[in-house]
């Protein structure tokens, strides 16, 4: 190898990013691993749950090194309506135990562990190196260029998250478009292990994921909270396009939901120690770009949109780390062209297929009244079973269709019911 | 062992140093004794408290003061030195020659069961620490920690002390600090300026505050040292100034804990920054998050109304 | 063609510690580590210098094992060469202390045309180091620099002073403190980033330096730092209407009687 060229260059030290450099690395690739925050994670806003099974299939066992917080043991759902909310608790002790399984993770430190793994590897990992550009030579990338600096490589791999400014470089899609993309935001409370122990019913090492829903005035998103130890990961997240539209700012929607009773009970007395806002691929399977790799390049994670949201469940990480560790694989195939070597790994790591099952769920987000009215009416509907004071209560029935009648009308009510149906 | 010294060129801080000294002398019963480099000043420290005084005649360079203090101190139980720049170069060589601690910009100092006990910050000053000396020990003061003490009417005895250059550190010039001369220390009001200036011409907007609000222009490190806008004089901070105004009114400077530690007992702070963000909110009484070049004619122009 | 060392301090950047405001103790969990502020200008210093007139940079640091986390930032801002101590005990070291090592480690690696250092360390500001290591090794000290030269073997620096500022001239070797506006210190790039990793860098233990107890007692021992809390009321205007601002703290001021 000469001083400047590697074998492979890899834009990005997220999980895609390590995955991908340190599976190379491991196979004595000469791996080069760029990230342009002072330290990997510096710049990493995303809440934190991570399905380890992506873990364990780049090598079994790994997680167990891995910075975790709380392994989740219980699922919660909130539904939202103003100062009310209805809170579903799924409790499942047996969720904790071997793989696969889901822990709270903390950015920074899963981030800069996972880089530190490459490296351990095997691979050069360098921060603050900000990739610039692309060498282009005889219509193949060739090449990154950091400020003055021009380093080779056989193949660069895109790892640059959703915003992936060499895939835009390389011709492979435009510009984000604002419909593909949420917008989340993010913040970490620090709060004692035995309040949070206390205040979510868990002991030690577990924790609980919430999703919340009815807490974004309308708009298609929703917001969640993760425990982690010693800490709270809180954040939202929504569509810029209809929030623009309603003339509401970022932080007024994630101030609203930190002030609703049933969530400031749950951080009061925390500190706020970190805060943030990042962009969220949203769509699903119809927002991967048609091309994910040119000759001498490929383009992996939250760079290829690789990324799922089912209203429940928010996945990123891990088909990240998956992508990272196809990228790998398609790499080390030698004598096969990498790109439709890439493709395939995808398919045969079950990437592409989850994300084609999940294809049409996004259409559920089309859904409008799911933001707003339904959460509603299952307030005001248990509201009025809860309700006693005294008087003879009207019949049942006629209340609860009037609580219907009250927040959607019955076309708008099938019309929705038909619409999920062909999502899911 | 015996002595308690105290040396500045400074003459105010030598005058200071007193204060701490006559304490120190109290609590360890050692006598008194005032280093300066100026004759006219003697005479005042002589009627202040000391037990003698010493003139140090010859060059004033940090090398040659330095070795002939720390002869005249080879006894010292305390040593108190204003805390200059060259105070500090001269205090760090007694130091060592003492094979001594240094506490440096000490705040409070006290003896107690035969040790020098001194406070000071840390980490710019977003803390503070207790420091324990043993005999003999050297403490650097800042300008201002002490009043000085009142004249006793008496006069102690002033000798000389000849100082000699060092001969391996040759001045070839020596070029005057042009300061105006102004105490920002003693102004009741301050309009504070940092980066979040474009350019020195921008700074007319502070001060057409200033003139409104009848306050004096401070400003942060970079100001004053980086781009030469505004005299040395004019930074607060832990290596700049230490005020205390009644008003203190922060533009386009970010509020970083070394600069706010020169400034952060001042009565009322007022904070104007176009980032939500900046530390400079949580330091403040009060605050505008916008554009300063929006912000400060709208202020100027109401406070003239 | 000097042969310089420079010593630098890795702190914690004070930016990232926070004060609990229970008990005022601080939280430095989160806290990354740095080269101290100054000492990157004294880095600096060293590599313009050589790199306009040749000769050689190394670097020296006495600090906890922590410090191993500095040596590729350090080595790519041009040094070609790191040596370091790393022990438990620099914790709770003051200057005198520091010296001591520093002096010893340099008898050892020595000697150097040119010894740098910074103004003051970001976390404790001692401000003495560089004139007590002067004093140890017998060389003279030129502190608080604004600008320096170097040739044939005599350095012209410009110090600054409380009244003025003056212009020296030392033979070497001197001990020299900069200070932060002397230069603008470099943002490493890639290629010197992946330099640095083929660079020598040696851990001297300190049990080798032949340092007495006495040498590693610290003479000014500190006690538990306690945190300076912000006791203000924070109110702030931040309405889109920048008059809207400005005619709600004027009534504030007014309200505070000023
Ligand atoms: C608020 C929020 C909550 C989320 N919650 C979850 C969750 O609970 N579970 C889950 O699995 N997923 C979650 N996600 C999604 C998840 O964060 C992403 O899918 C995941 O981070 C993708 O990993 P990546 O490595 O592809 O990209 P990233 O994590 O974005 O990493 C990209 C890296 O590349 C660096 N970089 C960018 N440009 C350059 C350049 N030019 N040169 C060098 N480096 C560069 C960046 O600094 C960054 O470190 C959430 C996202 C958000 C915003
Ligand atoms: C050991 C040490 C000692 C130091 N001693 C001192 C000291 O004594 N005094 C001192 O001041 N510093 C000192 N510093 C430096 C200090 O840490 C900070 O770097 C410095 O105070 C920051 O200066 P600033 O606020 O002017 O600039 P910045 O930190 O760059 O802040 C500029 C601010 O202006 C805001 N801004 C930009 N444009 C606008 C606009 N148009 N309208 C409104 N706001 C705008 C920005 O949001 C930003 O918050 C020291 C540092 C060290 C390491
Ligand atoms: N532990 C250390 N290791 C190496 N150099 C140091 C150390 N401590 C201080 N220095 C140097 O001495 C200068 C002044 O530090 P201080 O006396 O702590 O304010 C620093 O800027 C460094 O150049």
């Amino acid at each position: 190898m000469s001083d400047d060229s590697f074998d492979v260059i890899v834009a990005g030290a997220g999980p895609a990013g390590s995955a991908c450099a340190y599976a190379l690395a491991r196979e004595g690739k000469n791996v080069l691993l760029l990230e342009r925050g002072d330290s990997a994670g510096a710049k990493n806003v995303s809440g934190g749950r991570l399905y380890t099974y992506a873990l364990e299939l780049l090598e079994p066992g790994m997680y167990l090194r891995a910075p975790l917080q709380r392994r989740i043991v219980r699922e919660q759902v909130m539904l939202v309506e103003g100062r009310r909310a209805t809170t579903l608790d799924v409790a499942d002790p047996a969720w904790g135990e071997g793989v696969p399984q889901s822990h709270s993770v903390v950015r920074a430190s899963l981030d800069a562990w996972f880089a530190s793994e490459a490296e351990a590897a095997g691979a050069v990992f360098a921060s603050g190196m900000r990739v610039d550009g692309l060498i282009e030579e005889n219509g193949r990338i060739a090449g990154i260029r950091v400020g003055e600096d021009e380093m080779r490589a056989d193949v660069v791999v895109a790892a640059d998250g959703v915003n992936s400014l060499l895939a835009q470089q390389a011709g492979l899609f435009p510009d984000v478009e604002a419909r593909a993309v949420g917008v989340g935001v993010k913040e970490t409370i620090e709060l004692p292990d035995s309040v949070i122990n206390a205040r979510f019913g868990v002991t030690g090492e577990e924790g609980v994921a919430r999703v919340a829903i009815g807490c974004t005035e309308g708009i298609s998103g929703g917001g969640f909270l993760y425990t982690n130890k010693g800490s709270l990961s809180l954040g939202i997240v929504f569509n810029p396009e209809q929030a623009a539209a309603n003339g509401r700012q970022i932080q007024e929607i994630f101030q609203d939901f930190k002030e609703q009773p049933s969530i400031a009970a749950l951080i009061d007395g925390g500190t706020s120690v970190e805060y943030g806002a990042h962009l969220v691929p949203e769509i699903g399977y119809h927002g991967i770009p048609k091309r994910l790799h040119r000759e001498g390049m490929l383009v992996i994670g939250d760079a290829a949109r690789f990324g799922i949201n089912t209203g429940l469940v928010i996945r990123g990480m891990d088909l990240a780390i998956v992508s990272g560790l196809a990228a790998a694989r398609a790499i080390l195939q030698e004598g096969t062209p990498t790109g439709p070597a890439y493709l395939s790994q995808l398919e045969e790591l079950a990437l592409l297929p989850t994300m084609r099952a999940y294809a049409e769920f996004h259409g559920i987000f089309g859904i409008s009244r799911i933001f707003r009215e339904y959460p509603a009416l299952a307030n005001q509907a248990l509201g009025f079973m809860f309700n006693v004071d005294g008087k003879v209560p009207p019949p049942m029935l006629k209340k609860l269709l009037a609580v219907v009648k009250e927040n959607v009308t019955f076309r708008q009510l099938a019309a929705d019911a038909w619409k999920g149906y062909r999502s899911v | 062992m015996a002595g308690i010294f105290v040396f500045s060129e400074d003459p105010a801080l030598a005058r200071q140093l007193l204060t701490p000294g006559l304490e120190l002398k109290a609590a360890l019963d050692q006598p008194l004794v005032a280093l300066t480099p100026s004759r006219d000043e003697a005479q005042t420290l002589a009627g202040l408290g000391a037990d003698r005084v010493v003139v140090l005649e010859g060059p004033g360079t940090p090398e040659a003061l330095a070795p002939a203090v720390a002869a005249l101190v080879a006894q010292a139980g305390v040593v108190l030195v204003g805390g200059t720049l060259r105070g500090k170069h001269l205090a760090a060589h007694v130091a060592a020659a003492l094979n001594a601690g240094l506490t440096t910009d000490a705040k409070t100092i006290r003896a107690e069961g035969g040790r020098l006990e001194t406070t000071r910050i840390l980490y710019g000053g977003l803390a503070v620490c207790e420091e324990s000396l043993a005999l003999p020990a050297v403490a650097t003061i800042p300008q201002r920690t002490f009043p000085p003490p009142a004249p006793t009417g008496a006069s102690a005895p002033v000798e000389a002390a000849a100082v000699t250059a060092d001969p391996r550190v040759e001045v070839l010039s020596t070029t005057p600090v042009a300061g105006e001369g102004v105490d920002i220390g003693a102004a009741p009001r301050l309009v504070a300026v940092g980066r979040g200036f474009g350019a020195k011409a921008d700074l007319d907007l502070a001060v057409d505050l200033a003139g409104a609000l009848k306050a004096e222009l401070a400003c942060t490190r970079g100001i004053a040292e980086d781009e030469h806008w505004l005299p040395v004089e004019r930074y607060i901070g832990i290596s700049g100034q230490t005020v205390k105004p009644e008003l203190y009114v922060a533009a386009g400077l970010s509020g970083q804990v070394q600069h706010m530690v020169g400034c952060r007992e001042s009565k009322v702070i007022v904070a104007i920054n176009k980032d939500e963000r900046a530390p400079i909110f949580e330091a403040a009484d009060y605050g505008i998050v916008g554009d300063l070049y929006t912000v400060l004619p709208l202020l100027t122009a109401a406070l003239k109304a | 063609m000097p042969n310089i060392l420079v010593c630098y301090k890795w702190v914690l950047d004070e930016q990232d510690i926070k004060v609990r405001p229970d008990d005022l103790s601080l939280d430095a969990s989160r806290a990354k580590g740095k080269i101290s502020d100054f000492d990157r200008n004294a880095i600096e210093a060293a590599s313009l210098l050589v790199e306009a007139q040749g000769g050689n940079v190394d670097a020296l640091a006495f600090g906890t094992q922590a410090l191993k986390l500095s040596v590729k930032d350090v080595l790519s801002r041009g040094p070609n060469r790191l040596t370091w101590i790393g022990d438990a005990s620099a914790e709770g070291a003051d200057a005198f202390v520091v010296a001591n090592v520093l002096a010893a480690a340099i008898r050892k690696a020595g000697p150097y045309d040119l010894i740098l250092c910074g103004e003051g360390s970001s976390d404790m500001f001692f401000q003495q180091t560089p004139v007590r290591l002067a004093a140890l090794l017998g060389l003279p000290c030129v502190t608080f620099v604004q600008k320096m030269t170097w040739a044939d073997g005599v350095l012209t620096a410009t110090r600054k002073l409380p009244d003025c500022t003056e212009e020296v001239r030392v033979a070497g070797p001197a001990v020299v403190s900069v200070l932060g506006e002397m230069n603008k210190p470099r943002i490493p790039s890639l290629k010197q980033v992946l330099g640095a990793a083929k660079k020598p860098s040696e851990e001297l233990p300190l049990s080798s330096l032949g340092l007495a107890p006495g040498d590693l007692e610290p003479r000014a021992v500190r006690g538990t730092p306690k945190g300076f809390l912000m006791n203000r009321r924070n109110i702030v205007y931040k309405e889109s209407d920048a008059a809207a601002n400005v005619a709600q703290l004027v009534a504030s001021l007014k309200a505070e009687g000023l």
